[in-house]
C-alpha cells in the first residue's frame, strides 16, 4: 500500500511540472486560438536562460526567477510583436489562422537549431543547492526540487487565474479571447493583448526553466520532449483552460508513473497517445474546454 | 490578356516539352552518383509531398503525421520480403492497402476535428506508430527489430524482381515515373466531382455543407488515396536506402518536412510540391554534406527562415509568383505584351 502511495506521490509531482509547462501554451491558445508550435522552444530558451544565470552567478535556482521571468517576458512579447503579429494582421478575418501554426513551427526550427549551433548537442547539468535533495514525510520519500516545483506550479496557477479574473489587463485578455472584434470596439488594443499573453506564456516557460534545472538536463532539443506532451496535456484539459492544463498535466504524470508498474516503461508513451486520441474522439473539447473551439 | 494565341501556345508547349526531355535525359550526362542521389531524393520528396497535398492541400487540413504511412509502406514490403520472400513489387501494394485502411480508420474520427485539433491528433498518431514500432521486436512470424531498424537483405548485382539495382539510374527513372503518375492523379482528381467537393469543403466548409456536400466523406476518401500513394513512396525509400529505422522513417521531422515543402511551394496547387522540393531539398542536402560538421542544424534554420518569410510575404506559396513570371515571360517572347498595352 505504502508503495502505491509513493508511486502516486511521484506521479503527482512529475505531473505538476508538466502542467506548469503546458500552462503558457493553453493561455496563448485561449487568446489567439492557435496552437503555438514554438512552445517547446520557448521552454528550451527558458531552461538555457536559467541554466546560464545559475551557472554564472551560482545563485539558488529560485532566486534566478527574478532575472529569468522578465527576460523571458520580453522575449515572448518581442516574438509575438515581430514575427507572429504580421500574420495575425493579414489573417484578421480568419478565426483560426493555420498560417500561425506554420510560422511558429518555423520559429521552433530556428530556435532549436540556433541553440544547437551555439551551445552544441551535449546534455548540460548545473549543480545547485537543491540538486539531489530528498526529504522524508512520514514513511514517504519526496524529492525536494520536485516538491518545490509542485508548490511553484500551484502558486503560478493561482496567480495566473487571479490575474485573469481581477486585473484590468486580465479582463482585456479574457475579452479578446471571447470575441476579438467586440473587444476592439470596446477600446482594447487586441495586438497589445496578444503581445502580453505571449509574454506571460514565455515568462511561465522561464519559471519552468528554473523549476527544472535542479533535476533535469538542458540540451537544444529539450523542447521536443515537452512539446508533444504539452499538446496532449492542453487538449486533455481543454484548450484555453488553466485548471485544465493543470489537471491534464497531473493525469499524464500519473499515467507515466503508474503504468510502468504493469508493463515495460517504454510502452507508457503509447498509453499517453492512446488516452489522448480516445479523449479527442469521445469529447473533443477536453475536460474543461469550450465546445465551440473544436 | 489574350493567352489563346497560337504562337504563345506553341512556345509554351515547346518549353514544357524541352523541360520534360531535359529531365528524362539527366542520367545520360550526369554520372555522379552523389548528385543523382540528390535528384532522386528530390523527386521522392516531391512525390510524397504531392500525395500529402491531396489531404493537406485540397482538403484544407494540416496532417502532421504522414511519416506513419511512409513507414507502413517501407516496413510492410521489407518484412514480407525478408520473411516470405515476396517481391517488394508485390509487397508495396500490400503496404499501400494497409496504409489506406489505417488512414481511413484514423481519418473518420479525426477529419471531423477543427484545424489545430486535427494537426495535433495526426501528430499524436504518427508518434504513437513510432513508439509502437520501437517497442516491437517480433510480430508473429515477422521480425520488426524495434529501434534498431531493419536492413533489406542485399542481393548480388541488379535484381529487377527484388527491386534492387547497383546503379542509381533505375531508381531515378522509377521515382520520376511515380512522380509523373501521382501528378497526373492529382490533376485528374482536381477536375472530378470529389475534387471540387473537397476544394469547396476546404475553403468554405459551412457553405459546402449547406449545399448538400458531405465534406467529411470526401475528406476521408482523399485521406485513403493519399495514404495509399504515400506508402508506395515508403517502399521506394526502403529499396533505395536498404536500411531504415523508426526515428528516421517514422519521425516527426519527416512529417514536418513534407508539410513544409508543400506550404512553401504552394498548398493545394499541382506544381507546388514539386517547386517546394526543388527549392528546399538541395538546400538541405548540400548543407548536410558540406556544413554538417561545422554548423549542424544550419539547413533547418534556413528552412525555418524560408518558411516564415514565405508565410509573411507569399502565404499562398511560391508557385503563384513563379507562374506570374512565367506568363509574363511567355507574353514577352511571343510579342503579345505590346498588343495588350496598346
Amino acid at each position: 500500500m505504502e508503495f502505491y502511495i509513493q508511486i502516486l506521490i511521484n506521479g503527482l509531482m512529475t505531473g505538476s511540472y508538466y502542467g506548469l509547462a503546458a500552462m503558457g501554451l493553453t493561455l496563448i491558445f485561449g487568446v489567439i486560438k492557435v496552437i503555438n508550435f514554438a512552445h517547446g522552444s520557448m521552454l528550451m530558451v527558458g531552461m538555457f536562460t536559467a541554466y546560464w544565470i545559475v551557472k554564472l552567478t551560482g545563485w539558488h535556482p529560485y532566486a534566478a526567477l527574478i532575472l529569468v521571468v522578465p527576460m523571458l517576458f520580453i522575449f515572448g512579447y518581442a516574438l509575438q510583436g515581430i514575427v507572429i503579429k504580421p500574420i495575425l494582421v493579414s489573417q484578421r478575418d480568419v478565426r483560426e489562422p493555420t498560417e500561425v501554426i506554420i510560422v511558429t513551427t518555423g520559429v521552433w526550427y530556428i530556435l532549436d537549431n540556433l541553440a544547437l549551433m551555439v551551445f552544441g548537442a551535449e546534455y548540460r547539468v548545473v549543480p545547485t543547492s537543491l540538486s539531489g535533495q530528498i526529504m522524508l514525510v512520514g514513511d514517504y520519500i519526496i524529492q525536494t526540487p520536485l516538491l518545490y516545483g509542485f508548490i511553484t506550479t500551484m502558486v503560478t496557477a493561482g496567480l495566473l487565474m487571479w490575474f485573469l479574473k481581477y486585473t484590468k489587463m486580465g479582463m482585456s485578455i479574457r475579452a479578446a479571447s471571447l470575441d476579438r472584434d467586440a473587444a476592439s470596439l470596446m477600446g482594447i488594443n487586441q495586438y497589445r493583448v496578444y503581445n502580453i499573453a505571449f509574454g506571460i506564456g514565455a515568462a511561465i516557460a522561464g519559471i519552468v526553466g528554473c523549476v527544472l534545472i535542479p533535476f533535469y538536463y538542458v540540451f537544444p532539443t529539450v523542447g521536443v520532449v515537452f512539446d508533444v506532451k504539452c499538446f496532449i496535456i492542453v487538449v486533455l484539459g481543454g484548450l484555453g483552460s488553466i485548471p485544465g492544463a493543470l489537471i491534464g498535466g497531473l493525469i499524464v504524470g500519473l499515467i507515466e508513473s503508474v503504468f510502468p508498474m504493469f508493463m515495460t516503461s517504454t510502452w507508457t508513451e503509447l498509453i499517453v497517445y492512446v488516452v489522448f486520441l480516445a479523449v479527442l474522439f469521445v469529447m473533443p473539447a477536453g475536460l474543461f474546454g469550450e465546445k465551440r473551439d473544436w | 490578356m489574350n493567352s489563346g494565341s497560337t504562337k504563345r501556345k506553341t512556345i509554351d508547349t515547346m518549353l514544357k516539352l524541352a523541360l520534360a526531355v531535359f529531365v528524362f535525359t539527366i542520367p545520360v550526362w550526369l554520372s555522379s552518383p552523389t548528385y543523382l542521389q540528390i535528384l532522386i531524393m528530390l523527386f521522392l520528396f516531391a512525390y510524397l509531398t504531392t500525395t500529402w497535398n491531396l489531404v493537406g492541400g485540397f482538403a484544407g487540413v494540416l496532417p502532421l503525421g504522414h511519416s506513419a504511412y511512409v513507414g507502413i509502406g517501407a516496413y510492410t514490403s521489407t518484412v514480407l520480403f525478408i520473411s516470405l520472400g515476396v517481391s517488394p513489387w508485390i509487397g508495396m501494394w500490400a503496404g499501400a492497402l494497409i496504409a489506406a485502411v489505417v488512414g481511413v480508420f484514423i481519418g473518420i474520427p479525426t477529419l471531423k476535428l477543427r484545424g489545430a485539433y486535427f494537426a495535433l491528433s495526426t501528430m499524436a498518431f504518427g508518434e504513437g506508430i513510432r513508439v509502437l514500432v520501437e517497442n516491437t521486436m517480433q510480430l508473429g512470424p515477422f521480425t520488426i527489430n524495434g529501434p534498431r531498424g531493419i536492413s533489406v537483405p542485399l542481393l548480388p548485382g541488379n535484381n529487377l524482381l527484388a527491386y534492387q539495382f547497383t546503379s542509381k539510374v533505375p531508381y531515378y527513372y522509377i521515382i520520376l515515373l511515380m512522380l509523373c503518375v501521382v501528378i497526373f492523379i492529382t490533376w485528374w482528381f482536381s477536375r472530378t466531382r470529389p475534387g471540387y467537393y473537397l476544394a469547396a469543403g476546404g475553403e468554405e466548409p459551412e457553405a459546402a455543407q449547406a449545399l448538400g456536400v458531405n465534406v467529411a466523406r470526401y475528406k476521408v476518401l482523399a485521406m485513403g488515396i493519399s495514404c495509399f500513394l504515400t506508402a508506395l513512396g515508403g517502399t521506394f525509400l526502403a529499396q533505395l536506402t536498404l536500411y531504415f529505422y523508426p526515428k528516421q522513417i517514422l519521425g516527426l521531422d519527416f512529417s514536418f518536412e513534407l508539410a513544409f515543402i508543400a506550404l512553401i511551394g504552394g498548398r493545394g496547387t499541382i506544381a507546388g510540391p514539386v517547386v517546394g522540393a526543388l527549392l528546399l531539398r538541395p538546400v538541405s542536402e548540400l548543407t548536410r554534406i558540406y556544413l554538417s560538421s561545422t554548423l549542424p542544424g544550419l539547413h533547418l534554420v534556413i528552412f525555418g527562415l524560408v518558411l516564415i518569410l514565405v508565410m509573411l510575404f507569399q502565404p499562398r506559396g511560391l508557385v503563384e509568383p513563379l507562374e506570374r513570371a512565367y506568363n509574363w515571360f511567355l507574353d514577352r517572347i511571343s510579342g503579345e505584351r505590346k498588343e495588350v498595352k496598346s
